[in-house]
C-alpha cells in the first residue's frame, strides 16, 4: 500500500462531541416531555376511573339514604301508632274514673257498660232526686241523650237504669 | 478515544452555523412535543381532575346527609326503644296472665280475632275476664299495659258488675304486632 501522508491515518469521528451533546441534550429533553406526557395520560386515566368510582359509591350512599329514610318513616309511624295507644289507654282509665269519681256517695252502682259511644249505668239511689241532681246532670252535660228509668223496690229505694249516648264518633272520653 | 478527542476540536471551535441549526431543531421538537403531546392532556387533565373533585364534593355531601339521618335514626330508636321493642316482642298469653295477676284475681282470656290493621301492623283481639276488688285495681291495670311488654290497648266494650266485695270485669284488649314480613 502506498503511503501518501507522513502521519498515520486517524479515525475521522463520524458525529463531532459538540453534536453529540446536543444529540444527548435533544434526546434526554424530548424524552422527558414524552415521560411528561405520558404521566399526563396516566393521571386522566386514574382521574376518570376514580371519579366513576366516586359517582357509584355516592349512588350507593343515595340509595341507602331513602332505605334510612323509608325505614325511619316506618318506625315513625310504629312510634305514632304506639304513643297513640297509650294515650288512648290513659285517656280510658281518665274517663273511667271521672265516672266513678261523678258518682255520690249515696248511690251505689251495680253495673257499668262502657261502649265506644254509650254509657249504660245500673244502680241503687234512695230517691229520684238525689240521682237526678247528682248524678243526671253531670251527665247530662257529657252525654248528647240521656234516658233513666226507675225501679221502685221493696226497701223504698230505687233501681235505675241510665243510658247515656254521644252523638260524635269520637267516642266516650270524659 | 484519546485519538479522537486530539483530532475533534468541535468543542474549541464552535461551529456557529451547526450550533444554530441544533438550536433551531431543539426548539422544533420541543415546541412538537409540546404542542402534540402535552397542551391538549394538560387540558383533559384539567377537566379529568375537575370532574373528579367535583364528583368527591358530591359524594361528600351526600356522605354527610347520610350521617345526619344515622344520627337521626339512631336517637328515634334510642327515644323510643320502649315502643319499638314491645311492637317485635311475640305476645304470650300465659306472660299477659301473668301480668294481670297483680291487678286481677281471676283473669281468663279468649281470642276474638286476628287481622290485619295496616300492611304493616296486624291486630290479635283478646276478651279478657276479671274480677278485682276496687276499681282502682283497674286504673292501675291500664296504667300497666302501658308499660307492658306488648301494645295493648284496652277497648271497648267494657262491662263492669259489682257482686258482692268483688267487681266482675269483662273487656277487649287489641295487641298491636307488626306483620311478620317486617319485623
Amino acid at each position: 500500500m502506498v503511503r501518501y501522508s507522513f502521519i498515520e491515518p486517524r479515525k475521522k469521528p463520524l458525529v463531532s462531541s459538540f453534536s453529540k451533546i446536543w444529540i444527548l441534550f435533544i434526546s434526554f429533553v424530548s424524552v422527558l416531555l414524552i415521560l411528561f406526557g405520558f404521566f399526563l395520560l396516566f393521571k386522566i386515566h386514574s382521574y376518570k376511573t376514580d371519579a366513576i368510582k366516586t359517582k357509584n359509591s355516592r349512588i350507593l350512599l343515595e340509595k341507602k339514604i331513602n332505605d334510612k329514610d323509608a325505614y325511619m318513616e316506618y318506625l315513625l309511624r310504629q312510634k305514632s301508632l304506639g304513643e297513640e295507644i297509650y294515650t288512648r289507654n290513659t285517656l280510658l282509665k281518665d274517663s273511667i274514673k271521672n265516672l266513678f269519681d261523678l258518682v255520690p256517695d249515696k248511690i251505689t252502682l251495680n253495673r257499668v257498660i262502657i261502649k265506644k259511644a254509650s254509657l249504660v249505668i245500673y244502680g241503687k239511689t234512695p230517691t229520684k232526686d238525689t240521682f237526678n241532681f247528682l248524678l243526671s246532670a253531670p251527665l247530662k252535660s257529657i252525654f248528647s241523650t240521656s234516658n233513666t228509668m226507675f225501679y221502685l223496690t221493696n226497701s223504698g229505694w230505687y233501681n235505675f237504669v241510665s243510658t247515656n249516648k254521644i252523638a260524635s264518633t269520637d267516642g266516650f272520653s270524659e | 478515544m484519546d485519538s479522537v478527542n486530539k483530532t475533534d476540536r468541535s468543542l474549541e471551535k464552535i461551529n456557529y452555523v451547526k450550533l444554530l441549526i441544533f438550536l433551531v431543531v431543539f426548539i422544533f421538537i420541543i415546541l412538537l412535543l409540546i404542542s402534540i403531546l402535552i397542551l391538549p392532556n394538560i387540558k383533559k387533565y384539567r377537566v379529568a381532575r375537575g370532574e373528579f373533585n367535583q364528583a368527591m364534593v358530591h359524594k361528600t355531601r351526600v356522605q354527610s346527609v347520610l350521617n345526619e339521618r344515622e344520627k337521626e335514626l339512631k336517637k328515634l330508636r334510642l327515644d323510643n326503644w320502649k315502643i319499638f321493642s314491645a311492637f317485635k316482642h311475640d305476645f304470650s298469653e300465659e306472660e299477659f296472665l301473668a301480668f294481670t295477676k297483680q291487678f286481677f284475681n281471676k283473669v281468663s282470656l279468649k281470642e276474638v280475632k286476628q287481622s290485619s290493621y295496616t300492611k304493616e301492623f296486624e291486630i290479635y283481639e283478646l276478651n279478657v275476664t276479671s274480677s278485682l276488688k276496687t276499681p282502682i285495681k283497674f286504673y292501675q291495670f291500664l296504667n300497666g299495659l302501658n308499660h307492658y311488654n306488648n301494645i295493648i290497648q284496652a277497648d271497648f266494650p267494657i262491662d263492669l258488675k259489682s257482686n258482692g266485695n268483688l267487681i266482675y270485669s269483662s273487656f277487649k284488649i287489641k295487641v298491636y304486632g307488626l306483620t311478620p314480613k317486617k319485623k
